[in-house]
């Protein structure tokens, strides 16, 4: 591969092409340019087309929702063999501490997991568990962005900005990339969970959220609408006469057809968010009148995600929970401490809202092309921190699941040893899993390259193994 | 092929006769081999399916697989190496196979018992060696060869036949110029001046008048802040502002103004703490070393944390090789640089360099303003020490004579201490409308009366069937002081003591929580809690009331006492001695107290109101952590030390440049001086050869090198390497002042043509790299801004100071940035000024690729999108600014007049006649607003021929 080829910039592109420009409509025009800086396009016939990804900040713990260790009942108030003095992230550890809550058989797979999670469980024999992740590290920010880019420090691209880079819109008059956050705030690490890092801005996450419009996305207020066309047609004029007189800039051009985008945007965008066009039995669905404001907060989200992915938006961000507040596990799934009552106040928001997004996507064949994908930044200790009743954090052992387009369901792959401690067959990495989803996408992850300060950058560094047995 | 095969066949039969020449074919044929297609993967960090090829010790695992002969057919690794049948070879993964005379050589070497010498290493040879082009010394320009800019590149074009455009017209000329310097568009009075000014010197006239404008610090300041990876907050997961490091941003824009030389500057940056002690407005430069994202958050893992430490030097690492020496140095973090000649051990002889430094504030004063302030504070200081005792020893007084009627007052104590996990408190029947609990003091601190936790809080009616009243859903809704989340309200709300969850508390911070019942109602008991069902109430997170006592009330005004904790048992026995010291102290003790607390409050204040010794981002520095003995880490890993270090300068360079080795002992201070002159020293071809190649590209959007940071292999090769050269030692001879390489490039021709189109060159050179044309632009993020306020006259100036946000700041432990939805006349500087934090997005910056700045930015993207449209339109910043606009217009003169000086301000042209009719119909129909909304949207005001 020539790196120069690479390398080539937008107006590099423009640059070698323009000559031929005269007579493209300027919607075309502008995706072209897109297209310049989008270098790879599919490399094969994709399975998915687009992407949900949910993602439960926090560390929300494996082996309180998803990986079932009986030997955690078995010993629980035990020792954990040879970590006896573990010291992990916050300090020192206690006993063993079996979960809360029992595990219970689900589906026709007979998939254990938590009782807290009854509509989810629904849900279990269209899931593929990946029981073997584990971290580099165990810090709530770096592990989210690493969870999110594939690098544990910020300023990389996340997930849905390569695919951005890479596929381009499906849907020109909506974002393709969306990230919604919850409405108790951002995850760790904030906006750098859906930067464009080094890619083009165009690429950074729209945010978007049931509680939160695009912004600037309506015109103000004190302007009518006839002085709004006015304005535009007079802008108009004045562009395109500049544009005349410099005839092979077409990023002038482009920048003409970004403004009838933006018009058109203004009028996709509001359409897309009106939940309120949903028919009844769907708000209950999905719970959007539960009296728990944080659930039904939640709920409108995923019925947004569900719009969302329904109009051709190529990656969707999802949250449930957000931050690190100053009082361990209360926004977010971090239960240091107080691992029953705080989950008792999570998963009832995850649970059903959650599931009925799972289900209505499939009612609508939209999983035959959308990848869902459910992910938190590490896992939890099995032992209870010295003083408490919750887990510490665990860069070792956590679990990620995806489900629809090209998965294959009702499987678990990969496990923690004995206790839930480490990962310990078939290992996996966020790379891996990356690879897996740009696999999907029908990317090869190595091809997707962008140069930075000196390296041709992925999403999954240098690393990373698609992970056939999950492919359908 | 055949007679080749059997001539190789034949030698190394000959050879394993002869031993010693054995290991010789091993190292000669065999060791290139397994460098060049195996190590990349087997090395003794990656050791992918655990083997290691770098010795024969580091195959063991394997050794009958790979180093046993019989039977050569079963051998796993000539079977890998080879084609089986029609599948491709398994090895080299992704990667070309071997070629079928190397598969024969490793065949031939296996056949011959494998011989490796017990002291062959094997090494993976980076793409680039020490003769890579970027490594050699700056050459002096061919006598009777090109010797100016021009010349240079009218060389390039002449070999591609192309011709350079001619001179742009004057109004493109002095727009170009001045948004060049200052990044900022001309005023018509300039422009007009300009191009009616026949002095043949007017241009260079023009180039020195914006050289020594302050704007061009600004300018260039901002794009050295790029380089530097400036931001000021820390990232991560806290990402919290930083407010003191704006010194190190006006010492920028300073230096630059001043055309500081820059060998100078850059030792500044590294040391300028060790280089001028002392000297505030020099050590600030070596705020350089912790100007980028760190992680902060505590880590009690050892592993873990020492990894992050490794991480923040990491970090300093790549920002010093990346900005000074276009070296891409942290890329051999983990092992010898793939591409570049970059050893493992050169990056840890830079980790030996910077391990004495934290980030962190520190003193940025004078030695003579430090002791000024100690010798006004310690004289109060002592009298507070002094006072304190006084208090304390009254206090000791009390208590111990109350112990000796201790057990009086503890016999009223009949009632169980206040739990957690849950009180009640019972009392005669009365009817309430409100109810609430006040606070005397915390469980865990009797002073603090205002804040504490609850649960759940449940008032029962007095009834046969009693009902918790309190319950929201029966009807009554709760109040009180509580702790914020700004972007998350109620988020610790009075609502959550009566929702009838246990989880989720009210964390009060002022002292109350009262209850409106839904109608007066008879109660007879309340149970209220903090950690209802834990397991371990004892954590912070449940801090109570260790004393309160519950007040009723009908009317919100007459508030009836119906109980109190006072006859429980003290909750601990810092209560028990309060209670016991408030029951004995006399009248005069309490007057002696009152009188020493005043004095304190005096005191303290006296204290407050000094101003303290100026603090800036400094950075700490420590030697003891500088002067471990320091190892390379094996793969990068902390916990994997490889061989033993000193701080010394880089091998890449060593034949050309003077090298040093310190001493394990050297002092920190000093491991940094010496680097920072081995950067700036004359025979660094880097160091100068870096900073011409970013003026270069700043001037004419791409660098003769187009990767600014990066001049190794994987970077861009110099489209004219001469006169990267020839600038260098311009830069060099100019005593390393950037302002005179300015002037040197802007009075080129190749500066002054126009940016016209010519279809012949772009077939040959589409993006003008060999400069056939100027390349036109669209400005940057902050230029559209500045431009934006310039010209519709709101712009104001100021000399340096905090920084302005176009963001709301939120912290509740971690922080949170909203962009803001209005931007006052507060924040209507110029954006250098602006105080960018990292993972933060703000309107119209962002969306025009204003980057994070968790790294350093060499160059700027430049999207096209429709969200700059959406901003652009209707962010109530483009509403301020058009009617700001318009009543800068409004001078009285005609309509024709009003939309002539419009498009001279913005375009710096008068309209055209069809423009003007246009303007003029909007402006009659829609006003001025519009008119100027849509001027300000306008391509013309945003790109650059």
């Amino acid at each position: 591969m020539n790196p120069d080829l690479i390398r080539q910039t937008r107006r590099d592109f423009l640059g070698n092409v323009s000559s031929g420009l005269a007579g493209i409509g300027l919607s075309k025009l502008l995706s072209n340019e897109l297209r310049a800086e989008a270098i790879t396009g599919p490399h094969f016939a994709p399975k998915a087309k687009r992407v949900l990804q949910i993602f439960c900040p926090g560390a929300a713990s494996h082996l309180d929702l998803w990986d079932y260790k009986p030997s955690l009942i078995k010993y629980d108030g035990k020792p954990l063999p040879g970590e006896e003095n573990m010291v992990s992230f916050q300090g020192k550890n206690g006993n063993i501490m079996k979960s809360p809550w029992p595990f219970v058989p689900a589906g026709q797979s007979g998939k254990h997991i938590t009782s807290m999670l009854p509509h989810l469980a629904k849900h279990v024999d269209d899931i593929a568990f990946l029981h073997g992740l584990h971290s580099k590290t165990n810090t709530h920010g770096p592990g989210c962005v690493f969870v999110n880019t594939g690098h544990p420090t910020e300023g990389f691209p996340a997930a849905g900005a390569w695919a951005s880079y890479a596929l381009g819109s499906q849907n020109e008059n909506l974002p393709t990339y969306v990230a919604i956050q919850d409405v108790r705030g951002e995850p760790p690490n904030g906006k750098a969970n859906w930067s464009n890092g080094f890619l083009p801005a165009r690429h950074q996450a729209m945010t978007l959220a049931a509680h939160r419009p695009i912004r600037n996305l309506t015109r103000p207020a004190p302007i009518s609408s006839s002085e709004e066309a006015e304005t535009r047609n007079f802008l108009k004029i004045l562009n395109s006469a500049h544009a005349a007189e410099r005839p092979q800039e077409s990023e002038l051009q482009a920048r003409i057809a970004a403004y009838e985008l933006a018009a058109r945007m203004q009028l996709s965008a509001p359409e897309v968010s009106d939940l309120a066009a949903e028919p009844q039995h769907i708000h209950r669905l999905y719970g959007t009148d539960s009296s728990n404001q944080l659930k039904s907060a939640y709920a409108r989200n995923c019925l947004l995600s569900r719009r969302l992915l329904e109009r051709g938006v190529r990656y969707v961000n999802l949250y449930c929970a957000s931050r690190a507040s100053g009082v361990d596990g209360l926004l977010n799934w971090d239960a240091h401490k107080t691992l029953r009552a705080d989950y008792d106040r999570h998963c009832p928001i995850f649970d059903q809202p959650t599931a009925a997004l799972l289900t209505d996507l499939k009612q609508r064949g939209l999983l035959d092309e959308t990848l869902v994908l459910w992910c938190t930044e590490f896992g939890r200790m099995p032992t209870h921190q010295q003083g408490t009743a919750g887990r510490d954090h665990n860069p070792d052992a956590f679990t990620l699941w995806m489900l629809g387009a090209g998965v294959k369901g009702g499987l678990s792959y990969g496990e923690t040893d004995e206790f839930g401690r480490r990962a310990a067959v078939n290992r996996t990495t966020v790379w891996d899993f990356y690879a897996t989803v740009l696999h999907l996408l029908g990317l090869n992850h190595k091809q997707l390259t962008k140069y930075h300060n000196g390296f041709e950058r992925r999403l999954t560094d240098v690393h990373g193994n698609v992970i056939r047995e999950v492919l359908s | 092929m055949k007679p080749l095969k059997a001539m190789t066949v034949f030698v190394w039969a000959f050879l394993v006769l002869i031993q010693p020449a054995v290991a010789d074919i091993f190292l000669a044929e065999v060791k290139p081999i397994l460098e060049t297609h195996c190590l990349g993967c087997h090395n003794q960090n990656t050791k992918k399916g655990d083997l290691s090829l770098v010795t024969k010790a580091g195959a063991t695992s394997y050794e009958n697989d790979i180093f046993s002969p019989a039977p050569l057919k079963k051998n796993l690794l000539l079977r890998v190496i080879s084609h089986q049948e029609t599948a491709p070879p398994e090895m080299p993964k992704d990667r070309p196979p071997l070629s079928p005379a190397e598969v024969e050589t490793i065949r031939n070497w296996i056949a011959s018992g494998a011989p490796w010498p017990e002291d062959a290493r094997l090494k993976e040879a980076s793409k680039a060696g020490t003769d890579w082009w970027a490594f050699q010394a700056l050459r002096q320009a061919t006598p009777g060869g090109p010797s100016s800019i021009d010349e240079f590149i009218h060389a390039k074009l002449e070999a591609e036949a192309i011709k350079q455009n001619p001179p742009t017209d004057r109004r493109t000329l002095i727009r170009r110029a001045t948004y060049d310097l200052t990044g900022l568009p001309p005023t018509p009075q300039e422009v007009e001046a300009f191009i009616s000014n026949s002095d043949p010197r007017a241009y260079e006239q023009l180039i020195d008048r914006l050289l020594a404008s302050p704007r061009y610090g600004e300018r260039w300041g901002r794009h050295w802040l790029d380089v530097v990876r400036f931001g000021e907050s820390n990232g991560f997961e806290r990402n919290v502002l930083i407010n003191n490091l704006w010194p190190f941003r006006d010492y920028v824009i300073k230096s630059i103004n001043d055309d500081k030389p820059f060998d100078q500057f850059i030792q500044e940056h590294l040391a300028g703490d060790a280089i001028a002690a002392g000297n505030p407005q020099i050590e600030i430069g070596s705020a350089f070393l912790v100007a980028g994202p760190y992680d902060d958050v505590g880590n009690q893992d050892a592993v873990q944390a020492a990894q992050i430490r490794a991480n923040t030097i990491d970090e300093m690492i790549r920002a010093t090789t990346e900005a000074f020496l276009g070296m891409t140095v942290g890329c051999a973090r983990c092992h010898d640089h793939k591409f570049d000649p970059i050893e493992q051990a050169d990056y840890y002889r830079l980790y030996a360099s910077f391990a004495g430094i934290r980030h962190g504030s520190a003193d940025w004063t004078t030695p003579q303003e430090k002791s000024n302030y100690r010798n006004k504070v310690e004289p109060l200081n002592d009298q507070k020490k002094a006072l304190e005792t006084q208090v304390e020893r009254i206090n000791e007084t009390v208590l111990s004579r109350a112990e000796t009627e201790a057990s009086d007052y503890e016999a009223a104590w009949t009632r169980p201490k206040i739990q957690r996990t849950g009180i009640e408190d019972t009392f005669p029947p009365i009817k309430v409308k409100y109810l609430r609990l006040v606070s005397e003091g915390q469980d865990v601190n009797p002073n603090n009366k205002r804040n504490f936790n609850i649960d759940e809080f449940e008032v029962w009616s007095s009834a046969p069937a009693p009902k918790n009243v309190a319950l929201a859903s029966n009807g009554a809704t709760a109040s009180g002081e509580a702790r914020q989340i700004e972007d998350f309200a109620n988020a610790y709300d009075a609502g959550l003591a009566i929702d009838g969850e246990f989880g989720a508390r009210f964390i009060a911070t002022g002292g109350t929580l009262t209850i409106k019942l839904a109608h007066p109602t008879l109660v007879d008991r309340v149970f209220f809690s903090s950690a209802r069902g834990e397991r371990v109430p004892t954590q912070g997170k449940f801090t109570f009331v260790g004393e309160y006592r519950i007040e009723a009330s009908l009317d919100q005004e007459n508030w009836k006492t119906i109980a109190t904790s006072h006859d429980r048992q003290p909750v601990n026995d810092a209560f028990r001695n309060h209670r016991l010291r408030q029951a004995a102290l006399r009248k005069s003790e309490r007057q002696e107290l009152k009188r020493l607390q005043k004095q304190l409050a005096d005191l303290n204040r006296k204290l407050k109101s000094i101003p303290r010794p100026r603090t800036a981002f400094l950075g700490r520095r420590s030697d003891s952590e500088a002067q471990n003995p320091f190892h390379v880490f094996q793969g990068g890993d902390p916990q994997r030390k490889g061989r033993k270090i000193v701080p010394a300068s880089l091998s890449t360079l060593r034949s050309v440049t003077p090298t040093y080795t310190l001493e394990d002992e050297t002092p920190e201070a000093e491991r940094r001086t010496a680097l920072a002159k081995w950067i700036t020293h004359p025979k660094n071809p880097l160091t100068a050869r870096v900073l011409s190649n970013r003026i270069w590209h700043y001037h004419f959007g791409t660098g003769i090198v187009d990767t600014p940071s990066d001049f190794g292999y994987m970077g861009g090769r110099p489209s004219h390497p001469e006169l990267l050269d020839f600038l260098a030692k311009q830069l060099q001879r100019s005593g390393w002042r950037i302002k005179p390489i300015h002037k040197l490039i802007m009075l080129s021709q190749s500066y002054q043509q126009s940016s016209a189109w010519n279809e012949a060159a772009a077939r040959v050179d589409g993006n003008s790299r060999l400069l056939w044309r100027f390349p036109p632009r669209r400005l940057a993020a902050e230029e559209i801004r500045d431009t934006i306020l310039q010209v519709t006259g709101t712009l104001q100036h100021r000399s340096g100071g905090p920084g302005f946000r176009l963001y709301k700041f939120m912290q509740d432990n971690v922080c949170t940035y909203e962009p803001l939805d209005h931007h006052g006349p507060d924040t209507y500087f110029r954006a250098v000024y602006h105080q960018n934090a990292r993972a933060a997005v703000v309107d119209l910056m962002t969306d025009f690729d204003l980057p994070d700045c968790a790294f350093s930015t060499p160059r700027r993207a430049g999207t096209t999108s429709p969200l700059q449209a959406l901003t652009l339109l209707n962010h109530s910043f483009t509403m301020d600014m058009s009617l700001a606009f318009a009543k800068r217009l409004s001078g009285g003169a005609s309509t024709e007049a009003k939309i002539r000086e419009a498009f001279n301000l913005a375009f710096q042209r008068a309209p055209k006649p069809d423009e003007r009719h246009s303007s003029r119909a909007l402006v009659e129909q829609h006003g001025w607003r519009a008119f100027c909304r849509a001027m300000l949207n306008a391509n013309e005001l945003i790109y650059l021929d």
